[in-house]
């Protein structure tokens, strides 16, 4: 069987709407399980008392990318057919920076604010409602914004085509930086967690 | 677990627990771990369907959808809206993401149920009002809106899908969001401090 | 070792079974299996602007009447086509394993469809894989059939005319056709019997309507 299953066909549009809801299921759990229902976790990440955000997003990362790049090489999955979105680089460094803004005054991101609504925190549901007016102001505004959205458009290019490197390479370096920001992070931890609030 | 501990203290009254207050809260997971699981996930979304996981794009839909309802002409006109609503095969709101969406909801409340985490409760320092602290989020959730649709993606999207399939957008992305968060994080710490 | 793995925490032994995982990443080559291709854009793009990448019916009925073999003709149509009727000497290859089907990427590979279409898009493939010395027959196999096979002549056509017609005339009856005079409609020719075969009724139309791309970001 080649993966991924659903480009090969193995199974239609509606099959895949299930398969959406399982998967969800896992990432709502997992996130979960790692504290993210809470804002004052989340936001800890950005006052160096709490570094679980870095750690778990890398984690989970590293973890994808490693399995999928394994997977790859045995022929088991066609990497050329799995999504890469495309880069609009100057919109999407701003796009980051508003959003980076937005976590430290509203504590979470969507998908963080799903499972904290879903587990009972009034800020998560009033932080959703501030989502969905969000992207309306986008929308309406989109006209405006429409040039700046779609300039410096790249295509879907990945780190190893821009640097030149092998995906090995890159793989191997993206896991260096990870495990040293993982030793980095725990110290910060220690470091900071012990003068401020707890 | 000290950061439940502190936001269930008597200042938050309008907290209504929903589970009874004698079971023992569970710690959370090794974060170590908890990533791991997020990573096969991610992985099984790769393998599966041969895409990421996304959030934003599932309250882009309800949106347009929204629109669509009140103003039919006008979200037809516009190109944001219309490319959500798609070319009427299929109803808007039977998209992939939603499904998902409604996916993690259920996922959060069985992992908070089982360790016992649900709990109606506002989450912020002693420092802030509950009205300080839900403005606050309103107005994060709006930057938050706009900033995503603006980058094509929120984190589960663009940091941490395209983040593990090396999109140069997305690693851009991500540096871009902790830059944000670190550069105002100052401003803000009587809410989470 | 074993033991010394033992004692390590469930982090330190998480973060060995990364470190080396990526570590041999380096080593493992190319995870994208042969399907995707890179190519040099400005490179293609003269080829097409000098057509540089075409041969005429003529050539090309030309090769086969001398009996050149240092090509190979590539019927990109449907296997039930290629039985109907195809171009002496040609082999049916589906575009779909075009890149599996064992063509050298230095042998001269001339490539035809119904119409052009195909045959670009083929060729198009083939180019970005890196293969040196692609060609499509101008035109396609509609083409070889109103030229070759079922050449006509105008009624009122010239002198000079009519000599080139006494040429393809030659031409068409070698490949089997039948050379057409007084009519000048092309539009007739679906209607003549084809070389051996019958004339297939319709050209293969693409399967599939044009499905919207889906989004499939966040």
């Amino acid at each position: 069987m080649n993966a991924p299953y659903f480009k090969f066909g193995y199974f239609g549009d509606e099959i895949s709407l299930i398969v959406a809801f399982v998967i969800g299921i896992g990432f709502g759990f997992f996130l979960e399980r790692a504290g993210f229902g809470s804002g004052r976790k989340l936001a800890a990440q950005f006052y160096l008392t709490d570094m679980t955000v870095f750690k778990v997003m890398f984690t989970a990362i590293v973890t994808a990318m490693v399995g999928l790049f394994w997977l790859s090489v045995f022929g088991i999955v066609d990497l050329s057919l799995v999504y890469v979105s495309q880069t609009y680089l100057v919109p999407q460094i701003v796009g980051g920076l508003i959003l980076g803004v937005g976590f430290v005054i509203g504590g979470y991101c969507p998908g963080t604010s799903c499972v904290a609504a879903a587990t009972g925190k009034y800020d998560g549901m009033i932080y959703l409602g501030g989502i969905v007016v969000g992207i309306f102001i986008f929308g309406e505004m989109f006209p405006l914004l429409e040039n700046f959205y779609t300039s410096t458009a790249m295509g879907s290019v990945t780190l190893p085509e821009l640097f030149g490197m092998s995906y090995g390479l890159l793989v191997f370096l993206v896991v260096l930086m990870a495990l040293g920001g993982f030793a980095g992070a725990e110290w910060v931890e220690k470091k900071f967690s012990k003068g401020t609030s707890q | 677990m000290t950061t439940l501990a502190k936001a269930a203290s008597p200042e938050d009254i309008a907290a209504q627990p929903v589970v009874k207050a004698d079971r023992k809260v569970q710690p959370y997971w090794n974060p170590y771990l908890a990533g791991v699981g997020l990573g096969l996930v991610l992985l099984a979304a790769f393998v599966i369907m041969g895409r990421g996981l996304g959030a934003s794009g599932a309250f882009t839909s309800l949106v347009s959808v929204g629109v669509n309802a009140v103003a039919p002409e006008h979200a037809k006109f516009n190109a944001f809206f219309s490319e959500y609503l798609g070319d009427g095969t299929h109803h808007p709101l039977k998209e992939w993401l939603v499904f998902e969406v409604i996916g993690v909801l259920v996922g959060g409340f069985i992992s908070g149920s089982l360790a016992h985490r649900i709990k109606g409760t506002v989450e912020k320092s002693p420092r802030i009002s509950i009205r300080g602290r839900m403005m606050f989020a309103f107005v994060g959730g709006i930057l938050m809106g706009f900033g995503a649709k603006l980058a094509r993606g929120c984190t589960s999207g663009q940091a941490l899908t395209g983040g593990a399939l090396l999109g140069v957008g997305s690693w851009a992305f991500m540096l871009a969001v902790f830059a944000g968060g670190y550069a105002v994080a100052y401003f803000f710490r009587r809410q989470w401090t | 070792m074993k033991a010394l793995f033992s004692k390590l925490s469930f982090n330190q032994k998480l973060a060995i079974v990364a470190g080396v995982l990526g570590f041999l990443a380096i080593f493992a080559g190319s995870p994208y299996t042969g399907n995707t291709a890179t190519m040099n854009v400005k490179d293609l793009a003269l080829l097409v602007e000098r057509e540089a990448d075409h041969v005429s019916v003529d050539e090309l009925a030309d090769w086969i009447i001398k009996g050149k073999a240092d090509y190979r003709l590539i019927d990109l149509r449907s296997e039930k086509e290629f039985n109907e009727y195809h171009i002496p000497t040609a082999e049916n290859i589906p575009v779909g394993s075009l890149t599996d089907a064992g063509l050298m990427r230095n042998e001269k590979i001339i490539l035809y469809s119904e119409g052009g279409i195909h045959s670009a898009q083929a060729w198009f493939l083939l180019k970005a894989n890196q293969y040196k010395a692609v060609y499509m027959v101008r035109d396609g196999l509609a083409e070889w059939k109103d030229r070759i096979l079922f050449p006509s002549l105008a009624e009122n056509a010239s002198a000079e005319e009519r000599v080139v017609f006494e040429k393809r005339k030659a031409i068409s009856i070698f490949f089997g056709g039948s050379p057409q005079t007084g009519t000048g409609d092309t539009k007739a020719t679906p209607q003549l019997a084809m070389p051996k075969l019958d004339m297939p009724a319709s050209s293969a139309a693409p399967a599939g309507a044009a499905k919207k791309k889906k989004k499939e970001g966040c």
